[in-house]
């Protein structure tokens, strides 16, 4: 098992800048395909900002550990978190608003649903835990 | 997040942003985009160089083009590449803020002269 299949974060959004560079690693390890791995970036940008917005609510201190399991015809990135329960699915969705009058907070949560293909919520003895499924292929 | 600013014919300012539009890339550019829509008559942003688009890039454009809409001018997105643009129109900002893929279209639309 490669230490790279687990990514430490602590909960202050300077830190979102090394998905990308672990999902790149994860990417050509497991050849993942381009638009996939947007998608995936895409909704891991989506919620981790969201959990160190809200769930841990500016406390740059805690921590969030990313996952994922490579299974026959796709891919599953796993978020844990520490902070109280929260299930992101719940939230307002905001979809093609008039934009005059846009609330923006709803719009990461629309872009999770339609970029992920799966999205499940459970909650955790310690906080949260939100699994994200991708096709492999198109 | 790279950004650089170019004066076109017509009143039109372009706005080439250039790297990852992401919660990084938004906080970098909001300040001076802001800037440019409180003075600007109407903008061009080049998305041609934005390899990626988050939620909060997306806020940076809408925040601009309705600054500009409430000034009387116009915005518009040039050249946003597949996966740029599935977001755009996966999230409705296209209806709001135009995507064209011909420059001079994009600049024709919002030229006033």
């Amino acid at each position: 098992m490669s230490g790279d299949e687990q990514l430490t974060l602590r909960s202050r959004l300077t830190e979102l800048s090394r998905v990308p560079q672990w999902l790149e690693q994860v990417g050509s390890q497991h050849g993942i395909p381009a638009d996939t791995q947007f998608s995936i970036d895409l909704c891991l940008e989506e919620v981790l900002a969201n959990i160190i917005l809200h769930g841990y609510a500016g406390n740059p201190d805690r921590t969030i550990v990313v996952r994922y399991r490579t299974l026959p015809k796709s891919f599953v990135f796993i978020v844990d978190d520490e902070a109280p329960p929260f299930n992101p699915l719940d939230g307002p969705q905001t979809t093609t608003a008039t934009y005059d009058e846009m609330q923006v907070g709803g719009l990461g949560i629309h872009l999770l649903r339609q970029f992920a293909q799966s999205i499940e919520y459970e909650s955790t003895p310690s906080g949260n835990r939100l699994s994200l499924g991708f096709a492999a292929s198109d | 997040m790279q950004m650089t600013t170019e004066e076109l014919a017509g009143g039109v300012t372009k706005v080439v942003l250039d790297g990852r539009l992401d919660v990084e890339g938004a906080q970098a550019i909001d300040l001076k985009m802001n800037v440019l829509a409180g003075s600007k008559p109407n903008m061009l942003i080049d998305m041609q160089k934005v390899s990626f688009l988050g939620s909060m890039g997306l806020r940076t454009i809408v925040t601009v083009a309705r600054t500009i809409k409430n000034r009387g001018g116009k915005t518009a997105l040039y050249a946003p590449d597949e996966l740029v643009e599935k977001v755009l129109k996966t999230s409705g900002v296209d209806t709001y803020v135009p995507i064209h893929h011909d420059l001079q279209s994009a600049v024709a639309s919002l030229s006033t002269t």
